[in-house]
């Protein structure tokens, strides 16, 4: 991998930021240079994290690198303490501070006893890989260091695992997926991780009754509140109508329940509407109905499942992040980080349905048809939480965009 | 946060001795903090037609900078010419000369750009990788010139540098010319040359203009630059690329800086046109009374007007000087530094004021200042609400970022006169939130101000 053309893919490090930035009392203080946190507040911005008085910086000068000085560090932990009264802070390293070795958690057990906040560190400079791996490890450490309720179970309740605000209409997603729950066995979510919840509300995340982990990277999580409260889950992202009826009915073996007929009806009904797209497909005459997806490799999966079952192949299936350390995930998804090999692809395809990023729309010549379902977004903002990927309404969108490409195939 | 106690940790100016360390920040935790010196860097090479920046740094460093660019027509959108070659674990423990080679020979191959700067970022520089070895072995290799640009934060406090550093390395694309009279304009940040006065003033007495480093230059433009008989170096950053010019093609400079004080402005342009051998052209009279009665409008209308100084894109300095001079208060003054070049202004200031000096870009402590000294007027970007409910009226100045000569002393007083009423009103009546009805630059919060600044960026030239 040598020359990035594009936005390269954003790195652990990232992801640990935005996945904190999206508790919504969390302090994050970053140990190093400060022009890397102004930079980031137009992603972060964009992604609808607000950062103001939540997202901090110590700065770093030459004599910080040269001679290991951390006091603006720990004179930065004892401001925020004294001054915003965090419970947490979260101290970042930058890629600086991790090359040269500061011992982040050293400052720290040094500092904690002259503040009230709990403090800690993730010492990852941006060099353990892509935002997957980020991910990974804050619900790693969320799990080790924040989560300590008593576990009393609070009857009705679950929890989301593994959102990620990186992922493309992650917060639509969860609303949809929280609607889906609600209709279908009248539950409420207790606690996101990490989106919109409080640290209070992680803390005690083992009240759930259940927990619903839509992501790889949040299994060990999963696994952890299972062994400790006892919480069972169900893992995947509700992808179609077919994945998202066998979903409700995984939830329901799970809770003993049934869910209600009203969904399991509209979801029934718009299983066989769809299927009739098989039918189109086996009266191609020219073209095969075949699709390229790029994207967060849960996002991937679950969308050519749901292709397949209206008779679209999906000829490509690319995950935007690395796979390894990764459980649970089909080999027929493929992670190619050389972006040429990925631009060779994009510039051959001819009549496929492409499922990818605004980049990849780039390079696809006109006889194909493009649908957004990952970032980086380019063309234009995101606006609407109501219009997810996921779930029903993310289905029926998606049908929308199928029955348009049936109709440039012949 | 106590506002008090805030502005104990600060020096005044007259207490300010070594100008490194003296100047503090109001909090150790910032907020957004400074920009780096990558972006400058970034904001100069836009402004360098057929270009390409290569960005050696980690992935987080790549991804802000690409998508910087990504909307600009200037840098060629999403494929355009900003690229990277991204440092992982691997790189830091051996180094990334060779994965560098290996881009540079997949970028020549696809897009043959006719120039390159290797712009390196804080981890290459702590890992000591040469790369101002490598750009010289590049630029044999594939025969275009490849110039090494270093943007370590670490050892610097702003962008700043990252711009001066790329204009000073397009040093290395001049050739000997023959002088033809014109003047090149260097450091420009902001804005078209040709939309100010200044540039009026030149083509009006037949002075042609050469290359506008870096706001809107070809890679040809910057290599007949030497034919110029004058530098005008409109901004500091210009400085060591005059110095460098003067050395060795013994082309002369004019400190032409974006001044508000016409006093600086009538001087600039005497020196300009003496070594022009251009006889001063006789408008400037005229343009120099008109900026003068602005000053004694201003002097009756804004006297003993207390304010804070944010930033904008005049000199810190001189701005807060001729402020002074017209009566106005500076209570705390927000900059990067203080230059030797700052002297005659320090000392104006001091002569009836002795502000409050801290770093810039730490807006979030500021409303507790605020609270203690009262300003009416805030210059620089904030949060326009936040500015109105504690009775401050923001100074908006970015399109002077545009201007050069007269016409900024006449903007920047029209401005203040117009803050200043805006401050007495909200004095005497509060706010009335209810006449904010549309989003206007002043509505927006400081990050939505800057990314419409960056918006606007695309037209116009460097920040």
């Amino acid at each position: 991998m040598s020359l990035t053309r594009f936005l390269p893919v954003p790195s652990d490090r990232m992801g640990i930021i935005w996945s904190l930035l999206s508790i919504r009392d969390a302090v994050v203080l970053e140990y190093g240079p400060a022009g890397t946190t102004h930079f980031s507040m137009s992603l972060y911005g964009d992604i609808g994290i607000e950062q103001e008085n939540r997202l901090f910086t110590t700065h770093m000068r030459e004599d910080d690198v040269i001679m290991g000085d951390t006091s603006r560090l720990e004179n930065a932990i004892i401001e925020i303490d004294k001054d915003f009264e965090p419970k947490v802070i979260f101290i970042v390293a930058s890629s600086c501070s991790a090359v040269i070795g500061t011992d982040l958690r050293g400052v720290c057990a040094m500092v904690a006893p002259k503040v009230e906040a709990k403090l800690i560190t993730f010492e990852q400079g941006g060099f353990r890989g892509d935002y997957s791996v980020g991910l990974r490890e804050i619900y790693k450490l969320l799990s080790e260091k924040i989560i300590d309720g008593d576990g009393k179970k609070i009857e009705g309740t679950y929890n989301i695992l593994g959102a990620s605000i990186g992922s493309y209409r992650c917060r639509a997603d969860v609303i949809e997926i929280k609607r889906m729950i609600k209709e279908a066995y009248g539950l409420e979510c207790g606690a996101c991780m990490c989106l919109d919840s409080t640290l209070e509300q992680i803390k005690n995340i083992g009240s759930g009754g259940l927990n619903i982990v839509l992501r790889p990277e949040a299994i060990e999580t999963a696994k952890f509140l299972e062994k400790k409260y006892g919480t069972p889950y169900v893992f995947g992202t509700p992808y179609g109508y077919r994945g998202s009826m066998e979903w409700l009915q995984s939830i329901g073996m799970l809770i003993g329940k049934k869910p209600s007929e009203d969904i399991m009806q509209e979801l029934k009904k718009k299983t066989m509407s769809a299927s009739q797209y098989k039918m189109y497909g086996r009266m191609l005459k020219r073209d095969k109905a075949e699709a390229y997806l790029y994207g967060d490799a849960e996002t991937v999966i679950g969308l050519a499942s749901f292709l397949n079952d209206m008779g679209i192949n999906a000829a490509y299936m690319i995950s935007m992040h690395n796979l390894s350390g990764l459980k649970e995930i089909p080999a027929d998804i493929k992670y190619m980080p050389v972006e040429k090999e990925r631009l060779e692809i994009l510039k051959s395809l001819r009549s496929k349905l492409v499922l990818a990023d605004d980049t990849s729309k780039r390079f696809l010549d006109c006889s194909n048809t493009f649908l957004r379902i990952s970032n980086p977004m380019i063309d234009g903002a995101l606006v609407a939480d109501h219009m997810p990927v996921a779930g029903i309404r993310g289905a029926d969108m998606i049908v929308e965009y199928v029955s348009g490409y049936f109709n440039t195939i012949r | 946060m106590d506002g008090n106690e805030l502005l104990g940790r600060l020096k005044r100016l007259s207490e300010i001795e070594d100008r490194n360390k003296d100047i503090h920040s109001l909090t150790y935790a910032q907020f957004p903090g400074t920009h780096c010196p990558l972006m400058g860097a970034a904001m100069a090479i836009r402004g360098i037609d057929g270009a390409v920046m290569m960005i050696i740094g980690t992935d987080e460093c790549a991804y802000y900078t690409k998508h910087m660019t990504i909307y600009s027509e200037d840098w060629g959108g999403l494929d355009g010419r900003c690229v990277s070659v991204t440092i992982d674990q691997h790189d830091i423990t051996f180094g990334c000369g060779n994965k560098v080679e290996e881009a540079f020979k997949e970028l020549m191959e696809e897009r043959k750009p006719a120039a390159v700067f290797l712009v390196t970022t804080c981890v290459p520089e702590i890992i000591g990788d040469d790369f101002d070895a490598a750009a010289d072995i590049l630029t044999e290799r594939y025969g275009i010139p490849v110039m090494a640009v270093h943007t370590e934060h670490f050892k610097c406090e702003n962008h700043m540098p990252g711009v001066e550093r790329t204009i000073t390395a397009t040093f290395k694309l001049m050739e000997d010319c023959e002088k033809n009279g014109s003047v090149n304009v260097l450091g420009q940040r902001m804005g078209r040359f040709e939309s100010t006065e200044l540039f009026r003033i030149l083509t009006d007495a037949g002075v042609k203009v050469g290359a506008r480093i870096p706001s809107g230059c070809s890679l040809d433009d910057i290599k007949k630059a030497p034919s110029a008989k004058v530098n005008i170096v409109v901004n500091e950053i210009g400085l060591p690329l005059a110095k460098k010019m003067k050395q060795r093609f013994g082309t002369p400079y004019v400190f032409f800086d974006k001044f508000v004080d016409p006093v600086h402005i009538s001087r600039a342009y005497e020196v300009l046109f003496e070594a022009l051998e251009v006889p001063l052209p006789e408008e400037l009279e005229a343009l120099k009374e008109k900026a003068q009665r602005s000053v004694e409008e201003g002097k009756g209308k804004l006297d003993k007007v207390p304010f804070i100084y944010g930033n904008t894109p005049f000199n810190t300095y001189e701005t807060c000087a001729f402020m002074s001079s017209i009566g106005m208060k500076p209570q705390l003054i927000q900059c990067h530094g203080i230059n030797d070049t700052d002297d005659e202004s320090v000392k104006e200031i001091l002569k009836d004021n002795d502000p409050y000096i801290t770093q810039s870009a730490n807006i979030s402590p500021m409303q507790y200042i605020y609270d203690v000294l009262e300003p009416w007027l805030y210059l620089g970007h904030e949060y326009a609400m936040r500015l109105k409910k504690k009775k401050i009226a923001q100074v908006h100045t970015d399109m002077g970022g545009a201007m050069l000569g007269y016409e900024v002393t006449g903007y920047f007083v029209e401005q203040l006169i117009l803050s200043a009423e805006e401050a007495r009103t909200l004095r005497d009546e509060g706010i009335n939130e209810e006449k904010t009805v549309t989003m206007g630059m002043s509505e927006m919060s400081p990050m939505q101000a800057m990314t419409m600044k960056s918006g606007q960026m695309e037209r116009g030239a460097v920040k």
